[in-house]
């Protein structure tokens, strides 16, 4: 169960499985997709900063519930059937006619807004589990090469990013010691604009004298492979989400 | 192997002649340097060389280089890529990804070198520069030597026949700087690798040289063996400047070649007046601080007196707690056992203006301190800061550096006009101590002779401490009275510049290494004995 | 005359995938106020159409316009932004990204701002694990309030250009505000509460939904962005656009390179 997949493997099986959801519209199968993949992520987390992201877009998923009941119970157009019980009625602004808070909340109002709520947030739950077992790093090298331009943007940005933390640190440290304290963004700001503009006008001569450019095509170096597992991985979901498709209609 | 002919180089909007018809050949695995002031056209060469002038910079240019045969007129620097590798003053800034083997691979990748050939070349390369224990770490992580090897490594994976290198050592330690340059050594003897390398700290370099190319301030060049340029150049390192006063026949450039020349001023004896030690009043206390963070021990139980009016060196290899030291006496760090005193206070109580009353501190990169658009404005806000009347900075400044244009962006300054213009500001605030890190980090000589006679005075006029860390073996012979040597977080040698400096073979300047056993650190000294006679 | 290569601009073929997916990824937020009774989930297809078009522009960017100095220039600003984000959040509209992307398109040009905003929602979400397919509705409109920077004529400068350029700052947070609801409008209040949107209903009636729920969820978040990119922008605009314009001459765009021929350099009369 730990063997390297690759990155784009799990994005590929949380879009197929999205689809599955959706195409089912039922909420007991989005919950069991959901315990699924939290499964997967407890398992195959191996600690990294990003592991986190999975336990985050639980907790986003589950205030978009909140949100869709609570919109539901207060401005929910009325489905009738079943009262559970009354909310007192608001009067609004004459501005925004015709919307009408309170009244009567239905059995069939309230289920149908959880409803909604529940494939809404195992969708990112989903998209964060993905998100969680995939590296960052990873996913930036296997950019195919027709955007290898953009790609290789997003990868010096993403080194940058120490060599800014470490910067603003220094440049900190210096203003406190000529005694500006607090100054402000003017002082922090603009030596470390100044010194990461000349930073990247030396960054694009070296690329230049490397070699960037010259040739249309590009090697990779030790190329991730796409291997048997993963294969395995995307036909057992695109089964699944067929069954769901199918269960569904 | 490299052809200038006729080659004159002006850039457009500007009227500064950068070089001014410069013809020479270069043959394959020489070894050459380019020198001059700051400022003068040493980077402009360098990148003549693979194209990167005028391709990527733009820039009128007479004349023709070629590599190998090829000209670098018809051809973007890309294209020499293979041919010809270049290393920037600032490694870290070339760096396109965050770990070592893919940016050594980046090279390769762009120019879609196949796969096995990439591995093998990273593996070569990891070898020659000793870089295997490191190859899947974070750059940002690794010591600068590291980095430097590292953006060496990422030029040599291309194999090229060229290899051209600006101020590869000015941020390394002494023992760094060595490893690089016998790495260079190897490449020039072993490979026949030609390379070309501009520097300040000439003391460094001179003796691997096999020719120098000398850049006036016109842009008119001189090239020759060293010991021609050296002759009757003036900046010239301290070897060259005690063969000239000892008259000696020939100018050697290596410390073996001038202790040759210079057996029988060993031999005779000299009288060595006994320096009576000065009485100084403490002015900085250091008592027994220990710091450490993120796991890491800094300092140790570090203890240490500082008088007024002194000048202490602080050396020691990258890492071995300089930085922490420093950080300490002005009270950004605060040690978990110990403590420092300033003057009576405790450093970290200080703030603002009572901050820069008390402490003067000049950063690793001044440019940390600027944030106007002119050196006017600057000056009138250190005026405001410090209370004084409007212009004493700038007039500070002025004899410091003089000449320097009040309008000019504090960015567009040479180095030592940036480090004039922040020991100004620091200075204006009248500080009761002062403490520099790394100051002169690509200081030509004159520059760093006129920094020295400011600090100087500043120590003796006001009878106040000044603490540099600094690699800058000369810098300190010349400067210091008292050497505090730290390694791994301790001080183990704290004593005067001369016991010090002559005890440690890596850390001794040039005379001393050339006179030993003689007791002499500068080319001074050697003349005040000689004339004591 | 030959000069050194100017700074990224969409051309040609990339111009027109430009104005093909902005119109693909408009939809994407207008979508119901132009949906007509009978179609089936317009919200699921344009959720995988926006990133596809995302895509599909990226792909036409990377067409070789794009050389080291610009690619490095994108790079250094994207990490700002992106490593300004987060510094944002706790304080209710309070997010300073905007105002380094404004003042940058500005200098460096709108083609330059569009994929600078993109890029720089792109990245700080690849550092948060934001990812996902709002991830193209968010780049696309970061990308527009790039691209919007071409309005402001280039011959203004000083002060009515700082001036110009917070007054976009205002327009601009509050677009992001509005595009930030509509993407979300249909989510959060799904097809079947009295302020979502009506298939088939006449523009009028969505709209007056529209404006209510937005009025409740994000004006509060879209008042103080407003007022904190104008500020930004009129307190440290001219420093900041001191320092990219040189950072512009610096990199020498479009500088001219000769080659003479006679021995020695002439004396240029510039």
């Amino acid at each position: 169960m730990k063997r390297p997949l690759h990155p784009l493997t799990l994005w590929l099986w949380a879009i197929l499985l999205a689809i599955g959801v959706v195409a089912a519209d039922s909420a007991s199968v989005a919950l069991v997709v959901v315990g699924a993949a939290a499964i997967i992520v407890w398992v195959r987390a191996d600690g990294s900063a990003w592991n986190k992201s999975f336990a985050l877009a639980l907790r986003v998923g589950a205030l978009i519930l909140v949100i869709r009941t609570v919109v539901g119970i207060l401005i929910g157009v009325p489905i009738p059937g079943t009262t559970l019980f009354r909310i007192p009625i608001l009067d609004l602004p004459s501005w925004m006619p015709g919307i009408r808070i309170g009244g009567a909340v239905t059995l069939e109002r309230l289920s149908s807004s959880i409803h909604e709520g529940i494939i809404i947030a195992t969708l990112l739950a989903l998209f964060g589990a993905a998100t969680s077992l995939t590296s960052p790093h990873k996913l930036l090298r296997v950019m195919p090469y027709f955007i290898y331009e953009i790609g290789i943007t997003l990868v010096i940005a993403a080194s940058l990013l120490p060599q800014i933390a470490s910067s603003l640190r220094r440049i900190r440290t210096a203003q406190k010691l000529r005694g500006i304290e607090l100054r402000g963004i003017r002082s922090l700001a603009l030596p470390l604009l100044e010194e990461s503009l000349t930073r990247s006008l030396q960054l694009a001569a070296s690329m230049d004298s490397r070699g960037y450019g010259v040739s249309r095509k590009r090697s990779r170096y030790r190329p991730i492979r796409w291997k048997s597992e993963d294969s395995l991985v995307i036909a057992l979901t695109a089964g699944l989400s067929i069954a769901m498709m199918i269960s569904a209609g | 192997m490299i052809a200038f002919s006729n080659v004159s180089l002006i850039y457009p909007h500007s009227t500064k002649t950068i070089l001014e018809d410069l013809s020479c050949e270069i043959a394959e695995g020489e070894m050459v340097l380019v020198m001059g002031e700051t400022g003068s056209g040493k980077s402009s060469l360098l990148r003549l060389i693979n194209g990167l002038v005028p391709h990527h910079t733009g820039g009128i240019l007479a004349g023709d280089i070629s590599v190998n045969g090829i000209s670098t007129r018809s051809v973007k620097p890309g294209a020499l890529a293979h041919l010809v590798g270049i290393v920037g003053q600032n490694p870290i800034s070339g760096f396109v990804t965050d770990i070592v083997e893919e940016e050594l691979a980046f090279g390769m990748e762009a120019l879609n070198v196949p796969p096995e050939t990439m591995r093998k070349r990273v593996e070569e390369v990891l070898d020659l520069l000793s870089l295997n224990s490191v190859r899947n770490r974070s750059i940002s992580t690794l010591s600068g030597g590291e980095q430097q090897r590292v953006a060496i490594g990422a030029a040599l994976v291309m194999h090229p026949r060229v290899l051209v290198l600006d101020e590869p050592t000015s941020a390394l330690d002494p023992i760094a700087a060595e490893e690089v340059l016998s790495v260079l050594h190897r490449l020039v003897h072993d490979l026949s690798v030609t390379v070309i390398i501009a520097e300040h700290r000439l003391e460094r370099v001179i003796q691997f040289v096999d020719r120098i190319i000398y850049i006036e301030g016109d842009g008119s060049t001189a090239i020759g063996s060293a010991e021609e340029i050296l002759k009757n150049a003036e900046l010239v390192p301290p070897i060259v400047r005690l063969a000239r006063v000892l008259n000696l026949s020939e100018i050697g450039t290596s410390v073996r070649d001038v202790r040759r020349l210079t057996e029988d001023i060993r031999g005779r004896e000299f009288l060595s007046e006994p320096t009576l030690p000065v009485e100084r009043k403490p002015a900085i206390n250091i008592s027994h601080i220990s710091i450490s963070y993120e796991g890491h021990i800094a300092l140790k139980t570090a203890t240490a007196t500082i008088g007024a009016g002194e000048i202490v060196a602080v050396m020691g290899r990258n890492g071995a707690g300089k930085s922490s030291l420093l950080h300490s006496i002005v009270g950004l760090l605060s040690p978990h056992s110990g403590n420092v005193l300033v003057n009576g206070i405790d450093p970290q109580t200080l703030q603002g203006a009572a901050r820069r009353r008390a402490i003067g501190y000049v950063p690793q990169e001044p440019s940390d301190l600027l944030f106007k658009q002119s050196v006017e404005a600057e000056c009138a806000q250190a005026d405001h800061d410090n209370e004084i009347a409007p212009g004493s900075t700038f007039s500070l400044l002025n004899r410091l550096v003089p000449n320097i244009a009040l309008s000019t962006h504090p960015h567009d300054l040479s180095e030592g006009q940036r480090l004039a213009l922040v020991l100004s500001i620091v200075l204006s605030g009248n500080p009761e101590i002062l403490i520099l890190d790394e100051p002169t980090r690509g200081l030509d000589y004159r520059a760093k002779s006129l920094f020295i006679k400011a600090l100087q005075e500043f120590a003796s006029t006001f009878n106040r401490p000044v603490v540099i860390a600094t690699h800058d073996v000369e810098l300190v012979a010349e400067l210091a009275d008292r050497v505090l040597f730290l390694a791994e977080g301790e001080i183990v040698a704290d004593g005067s510049t001369l016991d010090v400096l002559l005890s440690s073979p890596a850390f001794a300047p040039q005379v001393s290494k050339v006179m030993s056993p003689k007791p002499w650190l500068t080319v001074a000294d050697v003349v005040n004995s000689l004339s004591s006679l | 005359m030959n000069r050194t290569k100017d700074i990224f601009r969409f051309k040609g073929l990339a111009t027109f995938a430009l104005v093909l997916t902005s119109a693909v990824s408009a939809l994407g937020f207008i979508w119901p106020f132009l949906v007509s009774e009978k179609q089936s989930h317009p919200q699921w297809i344009f959720l995988a159409a926006v990133p596809c078009a995302l895509f599909l522009l990226f792909i036409s960017a990377s067409n070789g316009e794009l050389d080291a100095k610009s690619i490095a220039l994108l790079a250094v600003l994207t990490a700002l932004i992106a490593a300004l984000r987060p510094m944002g959040t706790g304080a209710v509209g309070i997010e300073p990204m905007w105002f380094v992307l404004i003042l940058s398109a500005r200098v460096f040009g709108p083609s330059f701002g569009f994929l600078l905003g993109a890029l720089s929602m792109v990245l700080s979400a690849l550092l948060t694990g934001g990812i996902g397919p709002w991830l193209a509705y968010q780049a696309f409109a970061a990308g527009w309030i790039g691209l919007g920077v071409a309005l402001i004529p280039r011959r203004i400068r000083a002060k009515s250009e700082l001036i110009s350029l917070a007054f976009y700052g205002i327009v601009a947070a509050e677009f992001f505000g509005i595009a930030m609801d509509l993407q979300f409008w249909p989510w959060t209040l799904g097809a079947d509460s009295q302020l979502s949107y009506r298939a088939g209903a006449p523009l009028s009636t969505n709209l007056l939904h529209f404006i209510s729920y937005h009025f409740f969820s994000s004006m509060a978040w879209d008042i103080p962005r407003a007022v904190f990119t104008s500020t930004l922008i009129l307190v440290t605009g001219k420093p900041i656009l001191h320092a990219l314009r040189r950072a512009h001459t610096r990199a020498a765009f479009l500088t001219p390179v000769e080659f003479i021929e006679r021995a020695k350099a002439p004396k240029v009369e510039l």
